[in-house]
């Protein structure tokens, strides 16, 4: 594909559990970067950022993965993830997976400074603010921890869904208390995480919201997934989905 | 110490079951969680003194060396005897010695998490000492038999109405009532005489002040005072960690230590304790003894984990922490619980034996954000898994799980054929968009549903878009 | 066979990749322990109200510290001070005094006050060194004077302290500490509040193990301590 002059040249990197189980994340990645300007590119041999397995302690295995993604990714401007959790990977943790290896780590470092989480991209780098949007519903924000405590990230989304004519956020309390998710972590501890998310479910039900947004797509199918057990009516869905025009379309869980 | 073979998963299953047990942990660190916002909302130097606190810290542990050498000195020039322990049983033997050669039938004790680290509690009663916990909560947990449950609420996990129980079993006059207030003066009549009987009252240290050779105690009860001035001996047991330049490092320190804490601005009693009983003094000890302990610290400071020896005990990331509110502190089975317990404990009693401590930890950081000398809790914490992995401690299930999923994101082209197979085989399973049930993925729909994938992934949909529509820009 | 402290001194040396200190890294060490705390004040709390024993007072009776705080023209004005307060409180008004000089030389008896000896529980006078506005501490010194214990048995702890040592910050204390002499009393205490304890369901309750109630009495003009 040839550059077009004066677009930024942006490579998403969709993250593996968007590409595995909700493919509606990365398209609307894809229409509200194009929107915001860029030009945008998927490299198609894209897999998985290595977090699992570093967080896991198989660093090695996790800098393979890093320089696999450096190679994809570094001839980009940009590269833009639908998550907070992925794109810390890349942005805080390739340095530390690839301390070791000095021929490795300034590709590190320079990947790291052009990677970006969705949202954060969309309003700090790009000025993004969308228009004619509508969904009337009441909805819900919780902050993924990796983005919130690692990127900074809080601001961005909220101001991003203030511009959706009709939607009320309701302040969801605990907002930026960890929703048990924590990768691996939610089938290694299974128990611990279920009383986790179990707390978090009540508190998302209790705004009486309709529906559960977020940023990281792991923390959402962990919520709507016990939402779900409980029995409960409330939906949930990337914020990105509301945010490019596609909150009428089905919430996870609900078939398309 | 928790029961040899326990694991930590079936400790964590039974806390979990415990409704009781919840709610107790939720009073009390959720008060404490509301005060320390409170605290430090009203303290807007707080990032700035935060800073100066790690640099404290971080000045003391390169300087570890000469800073030892000078609180000794000027211990000594106050009249201590100062004493060296490398491990924890060296420390309590030291201890078990002094109270033998005095003859002590009874002590005293001021809560200290150093003295459950080197089972001082365990040591004195193997050598026949009546020992007396002063604390209210050390007290609640002596008299249940048990161990405490959090560094600075070591009776945590125990709700008023189980206090009460246990005061109206254990107390000669029992609380006139379940009210907390009633409780506590139960506690007090109980204590009162035996903290002016004791031979030998034993304390830790808060900060080691090494240009005077002080001892810092912070209490709110005042117990720390009661335990040391009446009897003959005052014995300190302090981690080498605890030195700091001066008292004014040592303030800067406390006005962090007690906001993180209890959300106090500063504890009722904060006593510097200098040498033995000077002539004329109207009271205090006549011998001052001051049991500096290694047990792991310079292993610690050799092995990468010097920022961890910056922790000064406040307690702030349990209290924060969304394993610790779940499961309680004596899930963790060690003497330091929560997230900097899961750091200190493989160094103490080695990685073998508490592999799933690093590990039960979700890695969302709240802990590091409320740490008051900043301490990079879950790098710390990722280090030891990785060291775990490196020596071969974690479970094969876990190890050919990460391994076959990385060889496959490895090889894109497996990769993808690999993940169209599982949205295919995964799709069998669902109920409308819902997954109750599927082989391998007990974990998760024991507890969750998981949402079906939708029907290809991001990256074949995106291709046959593109085919569709050669123009991408066409979204 | 070397000792446990040459032991840990060497395991300390050989971590720190660093040898044997010498005077001059030792003097370096020391300039670098006090720039350290060069501009403190952008790490402590500012004080509320400009003037320091405004501070110190409010600070004394506010919510965080919880005491309560009289004010007296001279010395001799403490034991209807005392007597006041302790009729406030429905206290009896028998009282143990510390055994300093300036509090056994004033004429409690006309203020309706009697001296008894040390009684477990009971009220307790006392006289402070210094009180420090930031955090609303009285602080007492060890020493033949001052038995340490009568401030942690009393039920009522009654402390002057005079308006002139009034101290800023906690910092303050620590430099007029360290004029006062060497070496360091053998116990320096720093009080802020009653005994108190949240340790039943965080839920705080006064009169733990010693003082149920603190009253800091600030007294103008000259006091010997």
């Amino acid at each position: 594909m040839e550059k077009q002059s004066g677009k930024p040249r942006v490579g998403l990197f969709a993250t593996c559990l968007v590409d595995l189980s909700r493919p509606q994340v990365g398209f609307a990645a894809l229409r509200l970067l194009e929107d915001a300007g860029c030009s945008v590119e998927v490299p198609l041999d894209q897999t998985c950022c290595g977090q699992p397995a570093f967080n896991s302690g198989a660093t090695g295995q996790a800098a393979e993965l890093a320089r696999q993604l450096i190679r994809q990714f570094e001839p980009f401007d940009h590269v833009v993830v639908p998550s907070g959790s992925c794109a810390a990977m890349i942005k805080v943790h390739y340095v530390e997976a690839l301390a070791d290896d000095p021929a490795w780590l300034p590709r590190a470092e320079a990947l790291a400074a052009k990677t970006w989480e969705l949202m954060s991209f969309l309003v700090d780098v790009r000025g993004y603010r969308p228009t004619g949007l509508v969904l009337e519903t009441t909805a819900t924000y919780h902050d993924s921890c990796s983005g919130l405590r690692e990127l900074g990230i809080s601001r961005q989304p909220r101001d991003l869904l203030a511009a959706v004519e009709g939607l009320e956020l309701r302040p969801l309390p605990g907002n930026d208390v960890c929703c048990g998710f924590g990768g691996t972590f939610c089938v290694k501890y299974a128990a611990i995480s279920n009383a986790i998310v179990g707390e978090k479910a009540a508190a998302v039900e209790a705004t009486g919201a309709r529906l559960l947004l977020g940023g990281d797509l792991g923390c959402l199918m962990n919520t709507a997934g016990k939402l779900s057990r409980e029995g409960s009516s409330v939906r949930a869905m990337h914020a990105a989905e509301v945010i490019a025009g596609m909150g009428k379309g089905p919430a996870i869980g609900e078939e398309g | 110490m928790q029961a040899a073979g326990s694991s930590f998963k079936s400790r964590a299953g039974a806390a979990l079951a415990d409704a009781t047990l919840k709610s107790a942990i939720d009073r009390t660190a959720g008060n404490a969680e509301t005060k320390r916002a409170a605290a430090v909302g009203e303290f807007p130097q707080f990032d700035e003194a935060r800073k100066l606190g790690r640099r404290i810290k971080d000045h003391v542990i390169v300087h570890l060396e000469h800073y030892l050498i000078e609180f000794e000195r000027n211990a000594l020039r106050s009249g201590a005897k100062v004493h060296w322990a490398r491990t924890s049983e060296e420390a309590s033997r030291i201890v078990v010695e002094i109270c033998r050669s005095a003859g002590a039938k009874r002590v005293t004790r001021s809560k200290s998490m150093l003295g459950e680290e080197i089972g001082l509690p365990h040591a004195l009663e193997a050598a026949g000492i009546e020992r007396v916990e002063t604390d209210l909560a050390e007290h609640i947990v002596q008299l249940a038999g048990e161990t405490p449950s959090h560094i600075v609420w070591p009776a945590m996990h125990k709700t008023r109405e189980q206090v009460a129980s246990l005061f109206n079993e254990k107390h000669a006059s029992p609380p006139a009532s379940e009210s907390i207030p009633d409780l506590v003066h139960s506690a007090r009549q109980d204590l009162r005489q035996k903290f002016l009987t004791a031979d030998v009252g034993i304390s830790g240290a808060n900060f080691l002040i090494a240009d005077t050779g002080a001892v810092c105690t912070v209490t709110n009860e005042g117990n720390a005072e009661l335990t040391t001035t009446p009897p003959r001996i005052h014995i300190v047991t302090a981690g080498i960690e605890k030195l700091v330049p001066s008292i004014d490092h040592a303030f800067a320190l406390l006005r962090l230590l007690v906001r993180s804490a209890t959300g106090g601005d500063f504890t009722q009693y904060t006593t510097f304790h200098c040498g033995p009983k000077r002539p004329g003094d109207a009271d205090g000890p006549e011998e001052f003894h001051i049991v500096l302990v290694d047990n792991g610290r310079t292993r610690m400071l050799a092995e990468g984990l010097a920022a961890m020896l910056r922790c000064i005990r406040c307690g702030a990331c349990m209290n924060h922490c969304v394993v610790y509110r779940q499961i309680g502190g004596h899930a963790y089975g060690a003497t330091y619980p929560g997230p900097m317990g899961s750091v200190l404990t493989p160094a103490i009693d080695g990685l073998a034996n508490s592999r799933d401590l690093p590990n039960a930890c979700t890695l969302n950081g709240k802990c590091a954000e409320v740490c008051p000398v900043e301490i990079p809790l879950p790098t710390l914490l990722r280090g030891w898994r990785d060291r775990s992995w490196k020596e071969g401690l974690e479970p094969l299930t876990v190890r050919t799980g990460i391994g076959i999923w990385a060889y496959f994101a490895r090889h894109p082209f497996f990769y993808r054929l690999a993940t169209a197979v599982a949205v295919h085989w995964m799709r069998l399973f669902r109920k409308g968009g819902w997954i109750a049930w599927m082989p391998l993925a007990g974990g998760w729909t024991q507890h969750r549903d998981f949402p079906a994938p939708q029907r290809a992934t991001f990256i074949a949909a995106y291709k046959a878009m593109r085919k569709g529509a050669p123009n991408d820009n066409g979204t | 066979m070397t000792t446990a402290r040459e032991q840990i001194l060497q395991a300390v040396r050989d971590a720190s990749g660093r040898g044997e200190h010498t005077a001059d890294s030792v003097e370096q060490i020391l300039r670098e322990s006090e720039m350290l705390l060069d501009g403190i004040d952008i790490c402590r709390p500012a004080l509320r109200l400009i003037d320091i024993v405004d501070s110190f007072m409010a600070r004394v009776s506010g919510p965080k510290v919880g005491a309560s705080i009289d004010r007296i023209a001279s010395l001799s004005q403490l034991p209807t001070a005392v007597a006041r307060y302790l009729a406030a409180n429905a206290k009896p008004a028998a009282i143990t005094l510390q055994p300093t000089s300036p509090l056994l030389g004033l004429d409690w008896v006309a203020a309706g006050v009697t001296p008894v000896r040390d009684r477990d529980d009971g009220v307790v006078v006392g006289l402070a060194r210094w009180g420090i506005a930031e955090t609303g501490s009285i602080v007492v010194h060890s020493a033949p004077d001052m038995p340490i214990l009568h401030n942690f048995l009393c039920s009522t702890h009654i402390v002057a302290v005079p308006t002139q040592r009034i101290l800023r910050h906690l910092e303050d204390y620590a430099e007029a500490a360290r004029i006062a002499g060497d070496p360091a009393p053998r116990n320096a205490c720093l009080i802020t509040g009653a005994s108190g304890t949240t340790d039943i369901e965080g839920s705080l309750v006064k009169g733990a193990h010693g003082p149920r109630e603190l009253c800091v009495i600030l007294v103008d003009g000259v006091v010997q301590v």
